[in-house]
């Protein structure tokens, strides 16, 4: 082969692979923005040697293929701390609204509880004043209709939470219907030993996506990946998905199930798991808090009411409508069980000027009405508690972003295109095209040489 | 080729930290214009349900203060009617030590009785007073506590009770605001309108006016005692207000403690995040700018 069309195909097997080349340049450059996409790299190999006699020849330059660049492992931790993240993202920003309602205000229900019995203070200096009667009520009314509106200030998030249930349930079957699909356009070309870099690439940021709402294991297989939840529930097998339903409870929020089994409270990462953490834990814990102390006020109130006399001398009846047995719903329902303000028993003896049971009623403030607790000091209690939810999530969340931001990183560092070094292969490439099309350029006026050499004798 | 690659796109991380910058900029503009370092419970947990607390406890106080100076009103119109009280007794004993000296005549004994009767009915118009529509010496009944009745023996018949009120002015402490009628007119040997009845029936009779007087001492005595009750009383309000007053001094103090945000602090922590926040809009503007391929001709 060391001839002169040897050589002439070696630099037409030059010019090929150096084209090759700087179309994975262009194709890199071209995708600088897209997400998810994995740069690409000619794999450059030299060809076989060819031996004449003592001699070697080389032969030249292949392109062997075009490689994409991505760590699997890597990719399999961001969809991890998608999870964490998802989760903590959901539950935090669920829970900052949830807050709003146990925020310090002129009317939260600290201050309502407060006046109220300030109203009882009150009536004690002067029982048989109307209009300090009348303060009482309006001070119970408040603080009844302030139960009422913090109970369904949660019950309403509570139903937004349901809905946002349904619509990721929805996002969870599109995304894994995609996944299928590619899973198997992916199998069927590399059954074919062709590149489906353009598809893995694409199935990385559905998997991403995915894992922002559920907590997805993936497992590589022969036809592609396989996706379950972590407690085993099948997702994504080859090219067929199963979906996620949804059913509701006899409470009127929306179960997930999967092939007829629920598996609502077994999804541990992921904003699903988030929602369904703030709706099914963390607002009923909030809205049965609530209830035990309105009931537990209602009743201890109750008590000493009926144990005066109202201003007719008759004995006193409830001052807040009876609650249940359990309480349960207490908080929404609430309400002051009179309008006449005759009929607060301020007295303890019949005598209408007696001040001895209002005395008593604004004694309930210091009395411990709910779990060991005085009506204040459990309120402050749940305070603390909605705070330190909200403010231990965020800081989790904060971490959770930290780590995914380093992790992106690292993608990035593997994976994502960087211009300067995409201009200086594209120079690189060029410039061994121009110099193989130089040795063309060459070799022909060599033929030229041989071929004109009888002629001009 | 030595080096690691680095991300070829910062622009997520910027955008993180942009972020990042923007809510500390965004925390301490809003402690700057609140004072407060504690907004929402998720600020500082445990400080918030202080402050809920502390909030439940400087409002009762309010209440305190507010109840003190109600019933110091009442109590105050009661010390006053008894001095009152005191002085209509205090006339009426120098009159019956007048009567008694067994100079005068028939008609000047009639004129000092009469003058008694007149101070007979200012006293029960006294014991009638009222403080904002409350009978103040008729116990804790609602009526009108004396009324002058010739069947009863001493001229006046009691109908209000011997009820007690008392109003809660402190953590633990309730103050007795009235003592009963019957227990400073009425008393049994020392009774206001029953000397003063004997007196004026002794100085017509023109016999045992000197028991009379004696009587009508006793009756003087018992009301100063009874007055005494009013004077602690309104002391104790007195103390009570001014620790009410301090109490709610330290609850603000202990507020600020808890919540109060640095102003200097806070401002430098603005200024720093601001002038960070500039850095990093201008790292973003700058940001893929240029690459090797401007510099390709």
């Amino acid at each position: 082969m060391s001839n002169l069309s040897g050589a002439l195909s070696i630099a037409v097997g030059a010019l090929q692979a150096e084209q090759g080349a700087l179309t994975a340049t262009t194709n890199n450059v071209a995708n600088a923005n897209t997400p998810g996409y994995s740069r690409q790299r000619p794999v450059l190999i030299e060809s076989d040697p060819i031996v004449l006699g003592s001699l070697t020849f080389g032969s030249g330059v292949t392109l062997q293929k075009l490689e994409s660049l991505r760590d699997p492992i890597l990719q399999l931790r961001i969809q991890q701390e998608t999870q964490q993240q998802g989760q903590l993202d959901a539950f935090v920003s669920a829970l900052q609204q949830t807050q709003v309602s146990f925020t310090s205000s002129s009317n939260d229900l600290g201050t309502q509880i407060t006046n109220f019995f300030n109203s009882l203070d009150q009536l004690s200096t002067a029982p048989t004043d109307s209009s300090l009667r009348q303060g009482v009520l309006i001070a119970a009314g408040n603080l009844a209709s302030t139960f009422n509106t913090t109970a369904d200030n949660l019950i309403q998030q509570r139903s937004s939470l349901d809905l946002n249930v349904t619509q990721a349930v929805g996002q969870v079957n599109t995304l894994t219907g995609e996944i299928a699909k590619l899973n198997g356009q992916i199998s069927d070309l590399q059954n074919a030993n062709h590149d489906a870099s353009a598809f893995i690439d694409q199935r990385d940021v559905l998997i991403g996506q995915l894992s922002g709402l559920v907590d997805v294991a993936t497992i590589k297989s022969d036809n592609g990946v396989t996706l379950t939840t972590s407690n085993g529930t099948a997702l994504v097998a080859g090219n067929q998905s199963f979906t996620l339903s949804t059913q509701t409870d006899p409470s009127g929020l929306q179960h997930i199930f999967s092939k007829g089994a629920d598996i609502t409270s077994k999804l541990t990462s992921g904003s699903l798991a988030g929602l369904i953490q703030a709706r099914d834990q963390t607002i009923p814990g909030l809205l049965s808090n609530l209830d035990s102390l309105a009931s537990g006020l209602a009743k201890a109130l109750n008590t000493v009411q009926s144990g005066g006399f109202d201003l007719n001398g008759a004995a006193g009846g409830d001052l807040f409508v009876a609650p249940s047995a359990s309480g349960q719903g207490y908080a929404a329902s609430i309400a002051v069980a009179i309008s006449d303000p005759a009929l607060l028993a301020a007295n303890s003896d019949g005598s209408a000027g007696s001040n001895g049971n209002a005395v008593l009623l604004a004694g309930v403030r210091n009395q411990a009405v709910v779990a060991g607790q005085t009506a204040t000091e459990f309120y402050s209690n749940l305070v603390f508690g909605v705070g330190s939810d909200i403010s231990n999530g965020s800081a989790e969340l904060s971490a959770s972003q930290l780590a995914l931001q380093q992790l992106q990183d690292q993608r990035g560092s593997i994976s994502g295109v960087s211009l300067d070094e995409e201009a200086a292969n594209m120079v690189r490439y060029q410039n061994a095209y121009d110099a193989a099309a130089r040795v063309v350029t060459t070799v022909n006026q060599m033929l030229e040489t041989v071929i004109n050499m009888g002629t001009l004798a | 080729m030595s080096s690691i690659r680095v991300n070829p796109n910062p622009t997520p991380d910027l955008l993180a930290a942009l972020s990042e910058v923007t809510q500390q900029v965004n925390t301490a503009t809003l402690q700057l214009a609140t004072g407060s370092r504690i907004n929402q419970p998720s600020d500082d947990p445990a400080g918030a349900a202080q402050l809920t607390q502390i909030a439940a406890r400087s409002s009762q106080v309010d209440s305190f203060q507010k109840s003190t100076s109600t019933i110091s009103g009442l109590l105050q119109t009661a010390d006053s009617t008894l001095s009152s009280v005191v002085s209509a007794l205090t006339r009426a004993i120098s009159l019956g030590v007048q009567g008694a000296t067994g100079t005068l005549s028939d008609a000047d004994r009639s004129a000092v009785s009469q003058e008694l009767s007149g101070i007979q009915t200012q006293l029960v118009s006294l014991a009638n007073v009222s403080y904002q529509g409350q009978y103040v010496f008729g116990g804790t009944a609602v009526v009108q506590p004396f009324t002058a009745d010739p069947t009863a023996a001493s001229g006046v018949r009691y109908d209000g009770n011997n009820g007690i009120n008392s109003v809660v002015i402190g953590d633990h402490y309730q103050l007795q605001v009235n003592v009963p009628g019957a227990q400073i007119f009425n008393a049994a040997g020392a009774g206001v309108f029953q000397a003063m009845n004997d007196l004026i029936v002794s100085l017509g009779t023109n016999s045992g006016i000197d028991t009379a007087v004696a009587e009508v001492r006793a009756a003087f005595d018992q009301v100063t005692t009874q007055r005494v009750f009013y004077g602690n009383a309104l002391n104790q309000i007195d103390a009570q207000q001014a620790f009410l007053s301090s109490e709610k001094l330290n609850l603000s103090t202990q507020q600020n403690t808890v919540a109060s945000a640095d102003p200097t602090a806070v401002a430098s922590q603005l200024v720093k995040a601001q002038t960070a926040q500039n850095a990093t809009l201008a790292a973003m503007a700058r940001t893929g700018q240029t690459s090797l391929f401007d510099y390709l001709k």
